[in-house]
């Protein structure tokens, strides 16, 4: 959190289902709601909205890992992924390639990626908020994420080995409306 | 006549024989009164309001040299008096006891010296005391021999001066190079009484002296600090507590010497451990172990680890608490959440939130301030904030009564805790709008002092935080667009700042927002214009632009009014406009909000972005711009990216 508070970013898009079938994509909205870079932090809320088994929109609670290579490197080493996994992830990202060489070596620890144009990061689903965790959808697992700092696209995809591989997450920041963009802020005491 | 002189022992008839020329008489009163009044508050208040410490200074100050008895019997009347109460302690002092009280110190007899030097020191354990001037010659002189006498108590005397008037480093070098600390070093080896006092005046001396502190761990080849490392683990409980004080004090400015995870690990476990004590050890022990781990993220971290935030829940859960602790409680709780996640977590799973609310309702206002200072700790969890776990009418309530406490101080920690919690990203703000809450935050950013006006305006702000057109529409309606347009003008930056953030938060979202930007003749407008021309602060800059940024991303009215403000046609062209001054300055923040202000501008698909282009150009806006593709601030650099394609879709790219 930095002195002149935390600001609030959207961001819609879709979430593939099947790499194969297009048409089983559901619509994605994304805020971040908090950031603490120190703590390679960041935090937010998904709302799915077309899901098949849900009647309602799904809205689920995010907290974000950081890859800063200080906080985080690229290896995850929890939530069932191995260092395997995580460089077929990763290497799904065009912008990952000229780092793939050290992160095999180290997972990319000694790289500084302070002014890389691409922010990589790991999202974990924490909980359902609006919804019973019976609403058909499940957070097992987690998103590997890619942000790019030019044109604040944001592409993921999802990890839960017992899901369908590579869920693609593509989304873009919105303007809700708006001729241009718009922030709002706030400041934790 | 005997039977009824004896059962006369009610506080008016002692205070008349008091008086009386009698000296058997007088001393047997003096004594009875000294006995009534010892660990009796109430009594002591009830002779204090009866008028009884003047008379009982005169007959010490009247007394002769040789009149032990009188003298002892009423240094101690005096010293018990003063102990443990503030209008004791006033009361003393108003009626001029210090010099007779000192100069009984020399006194030939040591009973008579022992009765002034305890006296003096119930008086020096207490604030209101006066300061003793360590740098004058001769203070410092006579403060030596009171820590070289043989005399115990005058030792004790020596040394809880240091404790109460050490303050500055001047003081602190002053006392040092006259050899005091060794003195005291030496004091440690003497009765257990003695060992705390010394311990307690070191830590006066060493406290936020790093050369004080080098000075102390080389004092015989380290052999004192060694002292003080076993001095923690002593069998009694005060020794202990002030041990860990001491290192807590070294730990603070000479972090080297508290390196040890085993010692840090001890310090914390001790102080937790300490709670169980009674009295004075077990309130203090909270106290120690929040300044102990206070803004140190690996000592909270470290705490966790130990399950001290665990141990202190459990407390609170016991049952009723002595007021002190559960305040000294509640700011080591408020210490152990104020940065780790985790340890936020454990705090709700604990289910104390209950508890500390309770004690918002406190009748001690450090208390209640304490109750606010926790949940603010606690509510700066995002994860919980967005689950709306906070803002619910068990927690809201309490906090909006206590706006309008009595005491200020109360009021700016309800408003710090108000301040997160309304946050809430649940769209459950009107939980807190229903129960008057806004009525009274508005009331606030009124008030004269300026520390509630801010917070107010804080708590304000974050309210305004992605609040939905009835909710802004309420606020404004209660605040009126005169107040806000005033705060943005505050004589206070810090003020200025989050107003500005406020009508930043106000303008996001629906575009029919910004309209209120512009009513009644756009006051509101017109200020964030003169602030961001004339503050002098950065912060009130970065708010104030990213206000005319979010405007700008409104109907090409709002544009025009933007662009109205940053290159003002009374300007004529002559003068530089404002936005370059900021594209070109150091801070990177004000160069960034710049630059979205810009992008707003000239966002495509508006009618006259063209001509915006044109005239952005002409006042050289964009040919800086073009120069800043290499900004050092990743965020700076992209968004200038950002504007320079935009400006390409004109088809004249050119400056």
């Amino acid at each position: 959190m930095g002195v002149l508070g935390i600001v609030h970013i959207a961001f819609a898009g879709t979430q593939n289902v099947s790499s194969l079938q297009k048409d089983e994509a559901w619509r994605v909205n994304v805020r971040i709601q908090g950031c603490d870079l120190d703590h390679g932090y960041l935090c937010g809320t998904m709302e799915a909205l077309n899901v098949p088994l849900a009647d309602t929109p799904v809205v689920t609670f995010w907290e974000g890992e950081i890859v800063d290579t200080k906080n985080y490197t690229f290896f995850t080493g929890k939530w069932e992924a191995t260092p395997e996994d995580d460089i077929r992830h990763w290497s799904k990202f065009p912008s990952f390639s000229p780092l793939l060489s050290q992160v095999e070596a180290d997972g990319g620890k000694s790289l500084d990626l302070s002014n890389y144009p691409n922010i990589f990061m790991r999202w974990k689903e924490q909980y359902f908020v609006n919804v019973g965790i019976d609403c058909g959808l499940t957070i097992a697992g987690f998103y590997y994420v890619c942000f790019s700092c030019c044109d604040g696209s944001i592409n993921g995809f999802y990890y839960d080995p017992n899901s369908s591989p590579f869920q693609k997450l593509e989304l873009k920041s919105t303007n809700e409306g708006r001729s241009g963009f718009s922030f709002s802020s706030y400041q934790l005491q | 006549m005997p039977a009824s002189a004896s059962s006369n022992n009610r506080p008016p008839d002692l205070i008349a024989r008091l008086n009386s020329g009698d000296a058997a008489t007088k001393l047997k009163a003096l004594r009875e009164v000294k006995n009534q009044i010892i660990g009796n508050k109430t009594k002591k208040l009830s002779y204090i309001k009866l008028g009884a410490v003047p008379t009982v200074v005169e007959i010490l100050a009247t007394a002769g040299d040789s009149d032990s008895s009188i003298l002892i019997q009423s240094a101690a009347a005096i010293g018990s008096f003063a102990c443990g109460v503030d209008a004791g302690v006033k009361a003393v002092l108003d009626c001029g006891a210090f010099p007779h009280l000192f100069r009984i110190l020399s006194n030939p007899d040591d009973k008579v010296v022992d009765a002034g030097a305890r006296s003096l020191r119930m008086i020096f354990q207490s604030k209101l005391a006066p300061k003793y001037d360590i740098l004058e010659e001769k203070k410092m002189e006579f403060l030596l021999s009171l820590l070289n006498s043989e005399n115990e108590n005058v030792t004790g005397l020596g040394a809880s001066i240091i404790t109460h008037s050490c303050e500055t480093s001047a003081e602190q070098k002053v006392l040092c190079d006259a050899g005091v600390l060794q003195r005291l070093v030496t004091l440690l080896e003497g009765s257990l009484n003695q060992r705390d006092v010394s311990l307690e005046s070191l830590a006066a001396i060493v406290k936020n002296n790093s050369e004080v502190i080098l000075k102390f761990a080389n004092l015989d080849s380290g052999r004192a600090l060694s002292a003080i490392n076993e001095l923690v683990k002593d069998r009694y409980p005060r020794t202990r507590l002030l041990a860990c004080m001491f290192f807590t004090v070294i730990g603070d400015k000479a972090p080297c010497y508290l390196q040890s995870i085993e010692m840090r690990s001890k310090l914390i476990l001790i102080l937790v451990e300490l709670l169980e004590e009674p009295d004075r050890v077990g309130d203090e022990a909270p106290f120690a172990l929040a300044s102990l781990i206070a803004d140190k993220e690996d000592f909270q971290k470290l705490a966790f680890e130990v399950d001290a935030l665990s141990k202190l829940c459990k407390f609170l859960c016991k049952g009723p608490i002595q007021a002190k602790r559960l305040e000294g409680i509640l700011l080591a709780l408020s210490e152990l959440c104020s940065k780790l996640e985790n340890c936020r977590s454990q705090f709700l799973s604990m289910q104390v939130l209950n508890v500390v609310t309770d004690s918002l309702n406190h009748d001690l206002a450090e208390v209640r301030i304490a109750a606010c200072i926790c949940i603010k700790s606690v509510t700066r969890s995002v994860k919980n904030l967005s689950a709306g776990h906070f803002i619910n009418e068990m927690t809201v309530i309490p906090l909006v009564q206590l706006l309008h406490d009595p005491s200020t101080s109360v009021q700016v920690a309800a408003l710090g805790a108000i301040s997160n919690i309304v946050v809430d990203f649940k769209i459950r703000k009107s939980i807190f709008i229903q129960c008057g809450g806004v009525k009274h935050l508005v009331q606030l950013s009124k008030s004269m002092d300026p520390i509630l006006r801010l917070n107010a305006v804080w708590a304000l702000r974050n309210l305004m935080f992605l609040l939905d057109k009835t909710g802004k529409e309420g606020i404004l309606l209660e605040l009126t667009i005169s107040t806000l347009a005033s705060l943005i003008c505050d004589p206070e930056p810090s003020i200025q700042e989050q107003a500005l953030a406020l009508v930043r938060n106000l303008v996001d979202g629906c575009v029919d927002s910004i309209e209120h930007v512009f009513s009644e003749d756009g006051i509101i407008m017109n200020s964030v214009g003169r602030q961001v021309w004339n503050a002098s602060k950065t912060e009130v800059c970065v708010q104030g632009m990213y206000v005319l940024s979010n405007v700008a991303a409104g109907s090409e009215l709002h544009k025009e009014a933007v662009m109205h403000h940053l290159l003002p046609p009374e300007a004529g062209g002559c003068t530089q406009s404002v936005i370059i001054k900021f594209l070109q300055g150091n801070d990177s923040q004000l160069r960034t909000a710049s630059i979205w202000c810009v992008v707003n501008l000239t966002y495509p698909g508006s009618p006259g972005a063209s001509d915006r282009f044109a005239r952005l150009r002409s006042a050289g806006v964009i040919s800086q711009i073009k120069t800043m593709v290499h900004d050092p601030c990743l965020d700076a650099k992209f968004r200038v990216r950002t504007a320079i394609d935009q400006c390409m879709t004109f088809g004249n790219s050119s400056a």
